[in-house]
């Protein structure tokens, strides 16, 4: 390597490399995933650099058996991880509830297609009472801090973790640097399966039910179940993250994530340069939703428009926090490259910017066939 | 300042790897670079493009490059679909031995043209008209030295295409050399 | 570790409870059927266990039906899976742990019907691990439907004038069909039908781990289990319909054996 990009540190890296990198930096030993475009790529990279790591790879032969694979090393104690985008992803719902409900530490990476995934991620597609804590780089190097932060993130809580990618993230090429993410310390995993107390009465079990063995039983069911209700309450209220800017006495607020936001972010500056009253929120933390922050940063705002490729998905978590919810309004919509695989006509900035002005025109009329609160907020 | 160049040909001209290698030389130079990921595939005879940015601090270019400074067009079936993303005035470099550009349209830009396949074709690197026109852009635009280039192109060659990688040294420099000479790739209409 | 008991002399006293002859790695009471053969099978799988002293490297996945409750009574280190997946959750568990004894715990619903890609692929790979199968031709914990493994004529819930080819197709051989896949170390089907069918199948689970020690590959061994319940016939009734049904469709015995000479 030449002396500049050895003193710059930046490597020209496929998007899935950089994942891929940032993955076994953070320890990743496990991968096992099934081939699905645009996921296809990081699990190429994971083929390909993981064995050198002392990790192991396995295309498996369905993302059931992938994530289950996942799932059995992550048992054992290694930090593991599976991925696909949205279908492959509903695949594995069973067992990323499973992880869930038997406190297995999983990241999953959704190299998604488009936003329309943003339910699936956020809702819990399986069963019980659970969420997926599910962060949304808006590009590489953030995905590269992201993808280490979920290997922490799941072991802390022992939950299953999701990074929402798209065809952006995962084939941009871009000059970046792996640097490794100064995290706390955790605890040692005491649970994890190694066969060693086997014959001692204390022997380790990994179940859904938590009913423990009859020599050393359990919470069971119940108390297990409420306890990790109150857990991912917990969670919810603590791993909030969002970032924004022009809040300050905004009229309009822009609400996006993903790569969708740093297009919304670049039209806002823009916006912002040409003197109107507008600034841009941004969801980092798809699940927990950062309500507390938007219902400030909507506090005086007239109107706030969501941009998101979907027909409207995030909009329900927007309405719901947003400080007057009669001031949400989507601008965004489904929007598909006519090869299936990844973002359409709409993620483009004149389109954005069109639309954004556009509800601000309208704003008069918006307010007026509402007929509530227009004239209160005067 | 980002500079930001679009690549356009056929596939089969090895569009991919002319953006890989400027991408990768930029890096290499200790610059910002990007390529934006490219869906149409390289399928012989397709729209291939590539869009390369290059900066010195963290770039803000979108990964869906709207709009670009300059474009390097090496097939005339899609030199009719840059219009729309070159700003004017931005510089338009034509690969003439098969692409052909009215002079109307010339004048809106910062305007060259180098007949890239014939010179490949003397240099006994027939393959490598990509990398002569990516040598001729390089010189012109200066966004990045020929080493770099050279270096780029010799590290993104897989093994077993390594024999040609003195003949698109050769090409590189054969652009590099060409695109001194402004006045020469200049049109002349 | 195991109370061995001493047989080159005579006892001491009279045995004062049946119960103290289970292994001590049983450390409950199983709540399955009078007359179930689950039990059997895992009471022959722990002292196999205990026998070639690798208890303290063992890790079970176990699937889900009437044996699922045994990952409350077997003191050792377990997993209890996803219906199906056990071949999956235990490929990932031997290869951060390759020098643990992996074994999986599965009936024939959980295995053959379910994870029938799991257990397939999980062979093809050469997996170094155990899958031991219970087989009693129905789902037992849900109450008697018809599985893929359920034999021709046998009546369930779910095929209710008898399992007919053109209506509910043929059961699957898994114990053949893995037999003749590459990578596999050794394949063998045993029954707890008859005392002669327990201490047989319990030198195949013990060659089946002793392939798994020796890295030969993937091994499995399918136990024919009694399961009266889903059966209805009464329990005392069980092993002989058993050798009647069951037995006559999936003939005992070693199908693939690599470990040789060596042994
Ligand atoms: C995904 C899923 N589907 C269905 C079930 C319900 N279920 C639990 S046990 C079982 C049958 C198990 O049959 P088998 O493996 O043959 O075990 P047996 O009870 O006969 O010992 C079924 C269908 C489940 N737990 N998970
Ligand atoms: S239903 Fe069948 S398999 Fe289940 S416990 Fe009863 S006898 Fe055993
Ligand atoms: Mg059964």
């Amino acid at each position: 390597m030449s002396s500049s990009a050895a003193t710059s540190g930046l490597e020209l890296l496929e998007g899935s490399t950089a994942i891929a990198r940032a993955a076994i930096t953070a320890g990743c030993r496990f991968f096992a995933g099934y081939p699905m475009s645009p996921f296809t790529g990081l699990l190429e990279s994971m083929a390909r650099l993981l064995p050198g790591s002392g990790g192991v790879c396995i295309n498996a032969q369905s993302e059931i058996e992938g994530v289950n694979m996942a799932l059995g090393a992550s048992a054992a104690g290694a930090r593991a991880a599976t991925g696909s985008c949205g279908q492959g992803i509903a695949l594995m719902q069973e067992a990323i509830a499973e992880t869930a409900l038997n406190e297995t530490p999983l990241v999953i990476f959704n190299m998604a297609r488009n936003q329309q995934d943003y339910f699936q991620c956020t809702r819990g597609g399986g069963w019980g009472d659970y969420r997926t804590l599910t962060l949304a780089p808006k590009d590489i190097p953030e995905a590269v801090e992201h993808t280490q932060l979920l290997f922490h993130l799941a072991d802390r809580h022992r939950i299953p973790t999701i990074l929402y990618g798209d065809p952006l993230i995962a084939q941009t090429r871009i000059g970046v640097r792996i640097d490794p993410l100064e995290l706390p310390p955790l605890p040692a995993k005491d649970w994890a399966l190694d066969g060693s107390r086997g014959g001692t009465g204390h022997s380790r079990q990994i179940w859904t039910w938590a009913m423990g063995k009859a020599t050393d039983p359990g919470p069971g069911p119940d108390r297990h179940w409420q306890a990790i209700a109150e857990k991912f309450e917990r969670i919810g209220a603590v791993e909030q993250r969002s970032e924004g800017f022009g809040l300050d006495g905004a009229e309009t607020v822009v609400v996006a994530f993903g790569s969708a936001a740093k297009f919304t972010a670049h039209v806002i500056e823009e916006l912002r340069d040409a003197g109107h009253s507008i600034g841009h929120f941004r969801p980092i933390t798809l699940w927990p939703f950062p309500g507390e922050a938007l219902a400030r940063a909507t506090e005086h705002a007239r109107r706030v428009l969501v941009f998101e490729l979907n027909a409207g998905q995030m909009l329900d978590d927007v309405r719901q926090h947003a400080a007057d919810r009669s001031a949400v309004l989507p601008i965004g919509g489904v929007s598909i490259h006519e090869s299936g695989l990844s973002y359409g006509p709409l993620l483009d900035v004149p389109v954005i910017r069109e639309r954004i002005l556009a509800a601000m025109r309208g704003r008069r009329r918006l307010a007026a066939r509402a007929g509530l609160s227009a004239g209160s907020r005067g | 300042m980002e500079q930001e160049v679009l690549i356009a040909g056929i596939g089969g001209q090895g569009i991919q790897l002319v953006g890989k290698t400027l991408a990768l030389a930029a890096t290499l130079a200790g610059r910002h670079a990007m390529l934006a990921a490219d869906y149409g595939g390289e399928m012989r005879g397709g729209p291939s493009q590539a869009t390369v940015v290059v900066g010195d601090a963290p770039l803000r270019a979108l990964p869906i490059v709207p709009a670009v400074g300059a474009a390097l067009v090496m097939h005339d079936r899609f030199v009719g679909a840059v219009p729309e993303r070159l700003r004017k005035g931005g510089l338009l470099l034509v690969n003439s031995s098969v692409v052909d550009v009215d002079a109307e349209r010339a004048a809106r830009y910062a305007y060259f043209e180098l007949p890239a396949i014939e010179l490949a074709r003397e240099l006994g690197a027939p393959a490598a008209a990509g990398l002569v026109m990516l040598g001729a852009f390089a010189r012109l635009s200066g966004v990045v030295e020929l080493e770099r280039l050279v270096e780029a192109m010799r590290s993104l060659l897989p093994p077993y295409r390594e024999q040609h990688a003195a003949g698109n040294a050769t090409a590189l420099e054969a652009g590099w050399a060409a695109g001194a000479d402004r006045s020469a790739t200049a049109a002349a209409g | 570790m195991s109370e061995v008991i001493a047989t080159d002399r005579p006892p001491e006293g009279a045995a004062d409870r049946v119960a103290e002859f289970r292994p001590s790695l049983i450390v409950g009471e199983h709540s399955l059927c009078p007359g179930c053969g689950e039990p059997v099978a895992l009471r022959i799988l722990l002292e196999t266990l205990q026998e070639l002293g690798i208890v303290e490297r063992a890790i079970g996945v176990v699937g889900h039906g009437c044996y699922g409750s045994f990952v409350r009574i077997m003191d050792v280190d377990v997993l209890q899976c996803l219906h199906g997946r056990a071949p999956a959750c235990a490929t990932g568990i031997k290869r951060v742990q390759p020098a643990a004894a992996v074994f999986t715990l599965q009936g024939d619903g959980d295995m053959v019907s379910e994870g029938l890609a799991e257990v397939l692929h999980a062979a093809a790979r050469g997996e170094n691990i155990t899958c031991i199968l219970l087989n009693n031709g129905v789902f037992g914990d849900t109450g008697g439907q018809q599985t893929a493994t359920t034999v021709l004529g046998q009546r369930t819930k779910t095929s209710l004038d008898g399992r007919d080819p053109v209506s509910h197709g043929h059961p699957i051989r898994i114990a053949d069909i893995v037999a003749g896949i590459d990578g596999v170390g050794y394949v063998a089907r045993g029954t707890v039908g008859t005392a002669r069918g327990v201490a047989r199948t319990k030198r195949m689970v013990r060659s089946a781990l002793e392939t798994q020690l020796a890295g030969k590959g993937f091994s499995l061994v399918e136990i024919l289990t009694m399961c009266p319940t889903g059966w209805f016939v009464g329990a005392p009734q069980g092993p002989d319909y058993m050798e009647q049904s069951m037995a006559r469709a999936y003939a005992p015995g070693e199908l693939r054996v690599s470990l040789g000479d060596e042994r």
